[in-house]
Order: C-alpha cells, then structure tokens, then sequence
C-alpha cells in the first residue's frame, strides 16, 4: 500500500496547487536555461552558419563581429593562392538600422517599459520611450561565394548588385518590401532565420559592392572636405600645370570615394588541409590576424556575452536552490499536517523507513511532477521571448534529475521532523 | 492458561535526581486471552504510563512484562518493539485516530500490509472483519464521512486485523454518547470471546463496567488489588454494578 500516494489523492488540491507553483518556478529556471543557450547559439550562429574554417581580419583584432577590422578588398586573392585554402570570400561587415514606424506588440512595449522602470531618474526625460530604429548587421558577400545566408525561408537568393536584400525574418521585412538602408532603397528579395549577430541583432545579407557602400560611403559633407584636402597640396596646379590639374582632381574624386574596404576574408580550407598550418602561412608577414571557426565563436561568447551568460548562470543557480528550499517548505508544512498521523503509524508499528519514504516521495513527485509541468509550461512560452530561447528535452532532463536529487535532499528537514514524532502523544492524550 | 498479558513490578520513573518522578511502583498484573479488563483510576495515577508501557512504546524502568508468552525485555537482545507492536498488539483510540487518508477498508488493509499480509488473503480479511463489525457497506469511505461510531469500529477492525494477544483501548468511548459507547463496550467484549483476544480499556465511565471481566484500579502508581491472582481479577467492588 502506498502511503505517498493515498496521501496524494487525499490532499490533491494542496498537493497539486503545490506543483503547479513549483512548476511555474521550473518554467522560470528552464527559460533561463534557454536564454543562455540562446546567447550562445546567437554568439556562434554567424561564424558556424557562414561554414567558414577560418576567419582573417586586421591584425591585433579580434574579428569582423566584434571589433573594427579593415583591410584591403584584394587581400583575398592573396589568401585563395594559398596552399590548403578551397575558397576565399571578401566580406562587408557593420551595424545599421532603419527608423520604421513602431510596431511593437502591447506585449513588447508591457516588457521595454517593465524593463526600465525605476531607472528612468538615470538619464534624461523621455528616454523610455520605446525605441523606433531597428538596429541590423549588414554582411555584404560576392554572390555565390562563401558568406550569404545559408538558407532562405522565403524568396530568392541576391544574384547581382541590383540593390536587394536578404533579411532576417527577425527584422520584420517581408519579401517585396521595400527598405532606405545608407543612401539607396533596397528590395528584400529573401527572408533567412536565426542569423543574429552576437547581439543578437538580425542579419541583413548584401552583395559586398553595395555593402560597402553602405558602410564605408563616406557622409557628402566628408567628401567634399575630403575633395578639398586632396587638392589643397596642387592649388597652384591649374596656372601651372593645367594637364595635371585634371589628373589630380581625378585621383581625388577617385580617393574620396573609395569604398574598397573589406572586414574580413571568410576562408574555406581544402579538405584534409590543416588550419593550424594554413593560418600561420596566410599570417606569415602580412598584417593579419587568423582565427578558426571555434575561436571565433569563442571570442564572441566569451568576449563579450561572458558576463551575461555568468550572470544567468548564477540566477539559474540561485532559482534551482530557492525552488529545492520551496519543495522543502511544502513538504514540511504536509508533514507537520501529518504529525498525529505518523504518530499513530508508528505506533501501529509502521517501519520508519517506510514512514520517511512517504515524505521522500512526495517530495521527489512534486519535483518530478513540477519539472515536466515547468518544462511544458517554458516550451508553451519559448516563442514570445524576444530572443531567441532553445531549451531542450535535455534540459528537461537534467533538470528532473537535479530536481529529484534536491527534492530528496529538501525532504530531509521534514522526516528529520517526523522522525521526532513520539508515538506515546496519541495514547492517553 | 497462559496470560496474554502479564506484568511484575513494573515501574516507571523520568527525570533524574531531585526531578524523578516515579510514575509506575511496582503494578502487577495478568489478563488472560478473551477477558476485558477497565483500567481506572484519577488523573495522575498512570494510566497513560501504564498504557505506553503495555504498548510497549515506553520501556520500564524496572519490572517483568510478558506479552503472549515471550518476556519482552527479558531477553538478551533488545526487542524490535515496533515489530512486536504490529504483531501483538492492537490499539483503539478515543478519537479512532484512523489515517484520514486512507479508505475504511485501506486503514484496516494497512494492519495486514504491515505484517506483510497483502492481495486477496488481506481483502478477504478486512472484508471480514469490517463485515462483522456491520461497517462493510461504508468501507470505501474515507473517515471523515464516517459517524463517530462507524469511525469507532473501523478502528476496532484495524486493531482487530493482525490477530493480536492485546488490545489497548484508550477511552474508546469517550467521544460517544452512552448508548453508542456501550455498543462498543458490547462490541469489544464480543469480539474478546470470539477472538480470544485481551482486551484493556481506559475509562472513566463506569456505566461501561458491566461489560468488562474486572477493573484494575490504579492509584498513585500502583494497583488497588486484593486477589490471589498477583492481579487483580474479577474483582466485585460494586462500582456499576459491576459483578464478575
């Protein structure tokens, strides 16, 4: 006969309402779960969706995502000669955003302003209203070479410089939309998923001609002065050498505009080919720094979401123990409803161990049970996150195991208190 | 005949020192299988000492006990006395004290569960029991939608259950009114012969005395006894009208 269950059936709604608050605490740890899983993926997605082996970019940098790097655009003839490289692919890399009317749901706005309540006294008056600009990474890439997006959800491919977009669906864009990026309009012409920079901002793919312009496009006021500056040194050039006066306005027309500007130079390596070997040749005496794929990633996980992964670590840490000490309460307080009960058991003769197995598994069923529930309940959740959000049936998994473990060990403090029931209080009294 | 319960100078005593109080001065007593004994006697006399002692929940501090022909802290070894309480004993309460959790049939299942007797052997037994305690049409319920006297009789079932040499009746009928307390007066005494089970009964209600084999009278830690018996049996001391 078990005592656990009866028990259970007899108190279902306490027992059950119970869970459902253990539950909801569990959804909780296991979105945190997911959230970190997501900065991860979010921090590697671009370097391991690109399928690139290894990433070259200025020297003393630190990558295309993370730091400023800028090279040469033909750098990456040098690099495709190399022995061991298959493929080598300049690349554009930068932030931008678009100012688009606002559209966040009721749900964004409740969350942004949930989320600077009570800093508003730190900066300026009207700072919390919700933001309309919609920050984006631009990758600019040649068109069939390493670089675009891996896969398309929608639409078609870029094929040419003809002003054309592929965007993430996490922009918002839609296929045929039109959007003013730089000084040009552009066409979405596809819609790719989960390509977020380490900020998780979503990826908007280019060709690298107009990526670059974009990005390096200097603004008309610099190009002018920029104009003025390269002239200045031949002012007298027009009375004294009108024929180089031409060649110098030229150059400078041609030097103020130029764009060929590169981040980085997405490297695919022959097959068999070691990276370790082919990045110190493509290094060897040239300003450039090398990184595989794995750096990368580590660079932009450790580098700079680190500390936000650190800090949800712990708050996950600190909800698993605050959820263990909550199983521990409950079961405490159903045992302290229980005392004359276990008084009479143990008078009746009941086995201790059998009275003590009772609490162990109610507890390790309120644990069980709140897990699955939780784990449900975060899988129901997981697509209003913001950001991306991937926990698994693994994390489900570990978490019914860790949650057995601490549900068994919370139930210590209540059959430490049942095992101080004196079978003598129920005669006589 | 063997005693199915039978006590030589058991005492009692907590504290140390200047704090001991001795609760129990020496009690001699003996019941034999299907003879129904009250326990009386004021407040302060011992009663529930005697009881925890006899339930053998609470080890004297000196003295015999012998429960069902085996010497209890006679032995070499110290007892399993939980073991023994599932074996040997049976106990009513004055509130049934039956396990709100469990079903009727469940409380009196959870005897036999207890001894290791489960399945069809344990349902036929129960069922039996509950049967001839006129309770088997409410055995599916839980106790709380039991009357008093129901809950009662479950919970003479359950001390029923495992066969034991004695049962400890502690104000079993306290909680009743006098008609529904003398049923199960009647009921215990009844079930006393049939089973061959002894039976001990704390009580202060005297108007119970007409169902009980004899009084043991406690007074200030000892027994108020004049029989040869080192106990005392049948004792016609007129309370109740009580006549052996």
């Amino acid at each position: 006969m078990n005592l656990a269950l009866r028990d259970i059936r007899y108190h279902r709604f306490k027992f059950f309402s119970s869970v459902f608050g253990v539950g909801l605490l569990l959804m909780v740890v296991l979105a945190i779960g997911g959230i970190i899983r997501g900065v991860i993926y979010d921090s590697a997605t671009i370097v391991t969706e690109t399928g690139a082996d290894l990433w070259v970019v200025e020297k003393d940098t630190l990558g295309p995502f993370v730091e400023v790097s800028r090279l040469p655009e033909d750098y990456y003839h040098a690099v495709e000669v190399i022995p061991g490289v298959a493929e080598a692919s300049p690349l554009a890399v930068g932030m931008e955003h678009v100012v688009r009317p606002p559209r966040p749901t009721p749900l964004a706005k409740f969350m942004y302003q949930n989320a600077v309540v009570g800093t508003q006294t730190m900066v300026e008056p009207g700072w919390m209203a919700v933001p309309t600009e919609e920050r984006f990474v631009v990758i600019g890439y040649k068109p069939g070479r390493l670089g675009g997006p891996p896969s398309l959800v929608a639409g078609r491919h870029i094929e040419a410089d003809d002003y054309e977009l592929v965007a993430d669906v996490k922009t918002g864009f839609q296929v045929g939309e039109r959007v003013r990026v730089g000084y040009h309009e552009y066409t979405v012409v596809g819609l790719t998923k989960n390509m977020v920079g380490f900020t998780a901002d979503p990826v908007v793919y280019t060709t690298l001609k107009e990526a670059q312009a974009i990005l390096f496009r200097p603004d008309p006021d610099l190009l002018r002065d920029r104009r003025r500056r390269a002239r200045e040194p031949f002012a007298q050039a027009d009375t004294t050498a009108p024929r180089l006066a031409g060649r110098v306005a030229r150059t400078a027309e041609a030097a103020s505009h130029d764009t060929h500007v590169i981040n980085a130079i997405a490297v695919r390596l022959e097959p068999g080919a070691s990276a370790d070997d082919v990045a110190r040749e493509i290094a060897r005496g040239k300003r450039l720094e090398v990184y595989t794929g794995p750096r990368q990633v580590n660079i932009q996980l450790m580098g700079s979401n680190r500390l936000l992964v650190l800090q949800l670590s712990l708050f996950r840490v600190i909800l698993v123990v605050i959820a263990g000490i909550v199983i521990g309460l409950i079961i405490y307080t159903f045992t302290l409803d229980k005392v004359k009960d276990i008084a009479v058991l143990k008078l009746l003769g009941t086995p201790g161990l059998r009275i003590y197995g009772m609490i162990l598994q109610q507890a390790v069923l309120m644990g069980v049970l709140g897990t699955l529930l939780g784990g449900a309940l975060e899988f129901a959740i997981e697509p209003f996150f913001p950001r991306r959000v991937e926990a698994t049936y693994g994390d489900v998994a570990q978490m019914l195991a860790a949650m057995t473990v601490i549900a068994a060990l919370s139930s210590l403090l209540a059959v430490r208190r049942a095992m101080t029931v004196d079978a003598r209080s129920v005669l006589g009294s | 005949m063997e005693f199915a319960v039978e006590a030589r100078g058991l005492r009692m005593a907590y504290g140390e020192g200047r704090a001991r109080v001795e609760v129990l001065k020496g009690v001699d007593l003996a019941v034999r299988p299907g003879e129904v004994f009250a326990v009386m006697g004021p407040s302060g006399s011992g009663k529930t000492t005697l009881l925890n002692v006899l339930g053998l929940v609470t080890e004297p501090t000196a003295g015999r006990l012998v429960l069902g022909g085996q010497d209890i802290y006679g032995g070499r070894w110290r007892p399993n006395l939980q073991r023994l309480r599932r074996e040997k004993l049976g106990f009513i309460f004055q509130f049934a004290n039956l396990i709100p959790f469990l079903t009727a049939r469940e409380n009196v299942l959870l005897s036999l569960d207890l001894l290791g007797v489960t399945g069809r052997a344990a349902a036929e037994r129960a069922d039996e029991l509950l049967q001839s305690l006129g309770v088997a049409d409410r055995s599916h319920l839980l106790p709380e939608k039991l009357s008093g006297g129901e809950r009662q009789r479950v919970a003479i079932a359950r001390a029923l259950a495992n066969d034991p040499k004695l049962i400890l009746a502690d104000e079993p009928t306290a909680s009743l009114d006098a008609e529904r307390g003398l049923a199960v007066m009647q009921l215990l005494r009844r079930l006393a012969d049939e089973h061959g089970t002894a039976v001990l009964v704390v009580t202060h209600d005297t108007r119970m005395l007409g169902e009980v084999t004899g009084v043991i009278r406690l007074v200030d830690g000892t027994v108020q006894a004049d029989e040869a018996r080192p106990v005392p049996l049948a004792r016609a001391d007129g309370e109740g009208g009580f006549s052996p």
